[in-house]
């Protein structure tokens, strides 16, 4: 009888069928499944041999401890200030430069849109840059976003080099005295190299002030290859590859949160904004809490 | 995809097995736990990966009185049924008819590529010398008529769409009763991305159905979606009658496992799949060969027989 209100120490059998309902659910909500695993792995070991309190159960703690290693892998360590960095890039009176990339059809472009109505009502004024100059109708949903957003597009056409269109697109909004610029680019699967080795050479020679990964949220195990693959092609000398990440399509997705995890686990980069919807409101801020809450239910 | 590398990851847990003198409950704890793995990795969805698990235990009665080499047959054939159940879908595939106006829906989330995907389908049919067509019924997404027009004049396939009409009902109709007119045979209509939690855009490919009666509705799918497949995809078959499904960007890194989950969800079989962005990144999916190629993998020969019995 006693042995119940004596503190007890915890191993690894106690641990693990626990470990294993936090790791299935973690899963559920559409963590990759390595990640949940090692996760899970990292949170049990960190566990083992410590004392579990009289009155708390072993659920109880190791959900707390999931709880805090989940806060931590989103809580970034260097935050991305969007605003911050125009208004410097402004004080050396030279537009700040977005570049927005990622695989097919994430979002891209829609975000793009979203960014530049978020910037135009701080009364930035913004412009942006056609450099998918590959998918039919790229140019035209850019002109339509730039119509009725009132601001300047400047395209060249299909089948442009993207490096110089944004390279000529900076060269003008300076010109012009624009403070951002936003640069749109084709989607394209990770493992494809020329294309990789085509978005890098855009990288390269403009040296935007930011690289912005998009990625859907209704992604999968596939989180992981993408981000590592695009930091991976897009880290060069000149280039700390990807600056910040961008969710798309939170509100498709109910509880099935897991790709922040994934994400931001596979980098290390900030989740800098969220994608809720179609229209230009739709962009939010990631809420730390209510993403770790969602994850342990 | 998916099947391919899942089939080569189950065979060797299979072989491992086999290498095992006795198969007791580990054994079989360990097979059914890396199967397990690899479709969670591959995205498939959660609870039907448990489901299969515990199916196959369930199957696999290791009381039983068979002697080892014919558990183990056991266990590779209850493997490979529960592989197939979850592709097949046990629907026969919508047939085109000659002669006749055949009005093909495509439907999906957004991004998924349908508009990328209806101009690879109707470059398919016009190849094969159908008299095949284009209509615009996104009158949502910025650029959407132009991304379909530019793709179809490429492919030199009529279409039709409006710049100034906003209600996809009214230029879905009119496209279609056009081209019924003029008698063309695949009347393929683009329709906006939507999501189940957005009443409205549901209801709206619901007045659709009503509107232009299609003859086959075709769910087009990302291959690297992950666990929110399933919940979206059961919702588009409850909303319409979704009957064919396509499994677009297959040439990335992405297992698919997650589509596959969603073909599970809508009952209905993979027709395409898409290899990606150029038009004749395209390929004709039968799930009955598939699978019966991946049964006639190396030592799984024969395999097909014992199903039959
Ligand atoms: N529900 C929802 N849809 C979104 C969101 N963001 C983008 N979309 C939709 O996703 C689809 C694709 O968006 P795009 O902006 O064209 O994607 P992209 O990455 O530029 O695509 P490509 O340039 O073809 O690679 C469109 O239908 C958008 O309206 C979001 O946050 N929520
Ligand atoms: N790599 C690759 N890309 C593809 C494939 N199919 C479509 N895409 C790309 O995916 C992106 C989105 O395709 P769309 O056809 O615009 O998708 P959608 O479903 O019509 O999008 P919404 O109308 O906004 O819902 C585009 O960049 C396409 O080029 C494929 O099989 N492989
Ligand atoms: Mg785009
Ligand atoms: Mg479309």
């Amino acid at each position: 009888l006693w042995s119940r209100f004596v503190g007890k120490t915890l191993d690894r059998e106690q641990l693990e069928p626990v470990m294993e309902q936090f790791r299935e659910n973690l899963m559920s909500k559409n963590v990759a499944q390595p990640i949940a695993e090692q996760l899970c792995d990292s949170v049990c070991a960190d566990l083992e041999g410590t004392s579990c309190g009289t009155f708390t159960s072993v659920r109880a703690k190791v959900s707390g401890a999931i709880e805090s290693s989940l806060t931590r892998i989103l809580t970034p360590k260097r935050p991305v200030d969007v605003v911050q960095g125009v208004l410097a890039a402004k004080k050396q009176q030279r537009p700040y430069t977005i570049c927005f990339v990622g695989v097919n059809g994430v979002g891209k472009s829609t975000t793009l849109s979203k960014v530049a109505a978020y910037l135009m009502s701080l009364k930035f004024k913004v412009g942006i840059a056609a450099c998918d100059t590959f998918r039919s109708g790229a140019i035209e949903q850019l002109r339509t976003h730039a119509k009725r957003l009132k601001i300047p597009l400047y395209a060249e056409g299909y089948d442009k080099d993207a490096a110089f269109v944004a390279a000529e697109a900076i060269r003008r909004a300076k010109a012009e005295g624009l403070d951002v610029v936003l640069i749109d680019t084709a989607g394209r699967m990770q493992d494809n190299l020329p294309l990789m080795r085509a978005l890098a050479k855009l990288i390269q020679v403009n040296r935007p002030d930011l690289c912005l990964f998009v990625g859907e949220a209704l992604v999968g195990n596939d989180a992981v290859d993408q981000l590592s693959k695009f930091n991976a092609q897009l880290t060069t000398l000149q280039s700390t590859g990807i600056d910040g990440i961008i969710l798309t399509k939170f509100d498709v997705i109910d509880d099935k949160v897991g790709a922040a995890i994934s994400m931001t686990y596979t980098t290390g980069k900030p989740i800098v904004f969220v994608g809720t919807g179609q229209t230009y409101k739709d962009l939010k801020r990631l809420n730390v809490s209510t993403i770790v809450k969602s994850l342990l239910k | 995809m998916v099947l391919a590398e899942l089939g080569s990851k189950i065979s060797s847990a299979l072989n491992a097995m086999t290498n095992s003198v006795v198969i007791d409950e580990k054994v079989l704890d360990d097979l059914v736990k890396t199967i397990g793995n690899a479709l969670m990795m591959a995205d498939v969805d959660v609870r039907l990966v448990k489901k299969l698990q515990n199916n196959i235990k369930a199957a696999v009665n290791l009381d039983g009185e068979a002697a080892g080499i014919n558990k183990r047959k056991l266990i590779h054939s209850t493997v490979f049924k529960e592989m197939i159940a979850l592709l097949d879908s046990g629907k026969a595939q919508y047939k085109m008819k000659k002669g006749k106006p055949n009005v093909i829906m495509f439907v999906g989330l957004q991004g998924a590529g349908k508009t990328t995907t209806v101009t690879k389908f109707a470059y398919h049919y016009k190849k094969k010398g159908w008299k095949t067509a284009l209509i615009c019924a996104d009158t949502f997404r910025a650029g959407a008529f132009d991304q379909l027009k530019q793709n179809a004049t490429k492919a030199k396939i009529p279409f039709y769409g409006s710049y100034t009409e906003n209600d996809p009902v009214v230029t879905a109709e009119q496209g279609v009763k056009q081209f019924r007119e003029e008698k063309f045979e695949v009347i393929i209509v683009d329709t906006s991305g939507r999501h189940k939690q957005e009443a409205a855009l549901f209801e709206e490919m619901r007045e659709l159905e009503r509107a232009i009666q299609p003859d086959d509705t075709v769910f087009v799918m990302d291959s690297s979606i992950g666990q929110a497949a399933k919940p979206q995809a059961t919702a588009f078959r409850e909303a319409v009658n979704v009957g064919s499904c396509i499994i677009t960007k297959l040439d990335g890194h992405a297992k698919g496992g997650g589509a596959l989950s969603a073909v599970a969800a809508t009952q209905s079989p993979i027709i395409f799949i898409g290899t990606g962005e150029h038009i004749d990144d395209f390929e004709e999916f039968n799930s009955q060969s598939f699978v019966s190629r991946l049964l006639g993998m190396g030592d799984l020969q024969g395999l097909q027989k014992i199903l039959e019995k």
